[in-house]
């Protein structure tokens, strides 16, 4: 798939044929973890990027920030060669299920990692104060990161990403292991720093919460870039089934569709799409009143189901990796 | 600032080690129960008391750098708090070299609280230590750089297990270097004549740090000997460090 045309002062991000092949065991057999991964990410957008579990999302992610080198093609970050260490200076990375120095409190850790950025003391502190308030950890700042529950960690790397107030937020599985809570502060941190005029690149499992969020999505499976563009634009208009809401007192009256429930005489019934105006006149001419009518539009979910079983037909069982 | 900061961190991650404290209370013990060999020794006592005293720092300095430097970069790897250092704007080379810095800061710092104490033992039972004491903790610093450098190079390729055994066989072999060359140049067999030559010259001869006899004795080490093992050890070291430098920079983080 070739990269969204954009001009090139307007991307912070770039792939052009990203691969990586890892090799394993005695006799070093190679494996595509990610393959000719090509697209760019513009200034001021929130980019999700989802797969399945294996699909190369990290992988993507650990190329484009040094932690693994990248087998063939190219990337950039706001203009500079990914390769070289100050491409990371207006970045701001988060790993998924990160790992801290537990011997730190939050205080310390920010400083540390605020430190690596060559950041003066006093800027370090005024900007500590503001993202522990941000992450809502102003009342441990001073507690080792060892006391901190799951959720707590994951909002200290939120914060550490933060320290340098990066252009570019990358972030694996941000919302992953959060409660609806701590969703709801990374949704808001997100949508923050785009009013920041700040862009945001992340990877997620949840489709919901990418669906609600971003303005572009990227869709991988097995290693391919298998589809690219507004959640609208993948999804499309396509309408799943419509939902009609009735009050019927006829109860001999046959009704069409499938009864998904039935409250006295209050019925929600499901139909296809092009059945909807006929089961309304059905319905009216039993003597019915429409209550309303509900279109259920297809989902990022469905989309990337159909992907991952286009790019190799699998057993519904196996849909459990989608989790 | 950098490797500052990789430095400091590693210092204080250290320092708040219980690891660390267990390892300098057995020291503490040690150091304290030499004096009892003077009630238990026939001869001259004070030299007695001065080598298990000074051996004993000497050994639990290695143990520090050895145990301490296995786990240095390996740990940073497994616990994957090095995806949030190596992402930011620092070459790899200042993730090593400030690790590095950071760990022999600590080393330094115990080595100093074990020459405090020992100092402080010495003026309360014989009298101040003789110059060549503090040489003999200058050639202890340099040797335990050297190993800890060895200790991160292992580190950065291979679990602690495997790496705390190819330190302790770079301690072993750099401790008998010199019988290595004699023994090789006794033998009758031509490939252990040349086995011999590899590793007399491939790996470090720490004995030429070992100036213990000369400070227990309280006698002179020749300026040239100390200027000469400090030199030897220090570009060593900058090998061994050029060496992890480069294993760690083309590894990728799974």
């Amino acid at each position: 798939m070739s990269p969204a045309s954009s001009s090139p002062a307007e991307v912070v991000l770039r792939c052009e044929g990203l691969g990586k092949v890892y090799r394993s065991g005695f006799f070093r057999i190679p494996y595509v973890g990610l393959e000719d991964l090509s697209l760019d990410v513009r200034r001021g957008e929130i980019f999700g990027f989802i797969g399945p579990n294996g699909a190369g999302k990290t992988t993507t992610i650990k190329c484009l920030m040094g932690l693994q080198a990248a087998t063939s093609g190219k990337a950039e970050l706001l203009g500079k060669d990914h390769r070289d260490p100050e491409s990371k200076r207006g970045v701001g990375f988060l790993p998924e299920r990160p790992y801290f120095y537990e011997h730190l409190t939050a205080r310390e850790f920010l400083h540390f990692y605020g430190s690596l950025f060559g950041l003066p003391k006093a800027v370090r502190a005024a900007r500590i104060d503001e993202l522990l308030a941000r992450v809502q950890l102003e009342r441990f700042a001073d507690v080792p990161l060892r006391a901190y529950s799951k959720g707590m960690l994951q909002r200290a790397g939120v914060a550490q990403a933060l320290i340098n107030d990066p252009e570019l937020l990358v972030l694996d599985e941000p919302m992953s292991g959060l409660d609806p809570m701590g969703r709801l502060l990374i949704r808001d941190l997100i949508f923050e720093e785009r009013r920041r005029g700040r862009t945001v690149f992340f990877s997620s499992h949840i489709l919901a919460d990418v669906e609600l969020i971003c303005d572009r999505v990227a869709i991988l499976v097995g290693g391919r870039l298998r589809g690219l563009g507004t959640v609208r634009e993948l999804v499309g208009d396509r309408v799943k089934h419509v939902d009609i809401a009735t009050r019927i007192t006829n109860t001999d009256a046959a009704l069409p569709g499938e009864v998904i429930r039935r409250d006295g005489d209050a019925v929600i019934l499901r139909v296809g799409p092009d059945d909807a105006d006929g089961a309304i006149d059905t319905l009216r001419a039993a003597g019915g009143s429409i209550l309303s009518v509900t279109p259920a539009r297809e989902h990022l979910e469905s989309v990337l189901l159909d992907e991952v079983q286009r790019a190799a037909p699998i057993n519904q069982k196996h849909l459990g990796v989608l989790a | 600032m950098q490797l500052w900061a990789i430095a400091a961190n590693t210092y204080r991650e250290n320092i708040r080690d219980r690891v660390l404290y267990s390892i300098v209370f057995f020291a503490v013990l040690v150091l304290c129960a030499s004096l009892v060999m003077e009630e238990i020794t026939i001869g001259d006592q004070d030299k007695v008391v001065r080598s298990v005293a000074l051996g004993a720092i000497r050994a639990f300095g290695s143990v520090m750098s050895i145990f301490l430097g296995i786990g240095l970069v390996y740990k940073e790897i497994e616990k994957k708090t090095v995806y949030t250092i190596v992402s930011k704007p620092i070459a790899r080379w200042v993730f090593i070299v400030g690790k590095y810095l950071g760990l022999m800061g600590v080393i330094v710092t115990m080595i100093a609280l074990m020459a405090g104490l020992y100092i402080l033992l010495m003026l309360t039972q014989q009298g101040p230590p003789a110059a060549s004491v503090y040489a003999s903790w200058w050639m202890l610093t340099v040797e335990l750089g050297l190993l800890t450098a060895w200790a991160i190079l292992f580190s950065s390729y291979s679990a602690p297990i495997t790496a705390a055994s190819f330190s302790i066989a770079v301690f072993v072999i750099g401790h008998l270097a010199d019988d290595i060359w004699r023994f090789g140049l006794q033998a009758e067999s031509e490939q252990v004549r040349q086995f011999a030559g590899v590793l007399y010259w491939f790996l470090p001869n720490l004995s030429v740090f070992n100036v213990h006899d000369l400070a227990v004795h309280h006698l002179p080490i020749p300026v040239e000997q100390l200027i000469g093992a400090t030199g030897y050890g220090l570009g060593y070291t900058v090998v061994v460090l050029t060496l992890a430098v480069w294993v760690f920079s083309g590894r990728d983080f799974k």
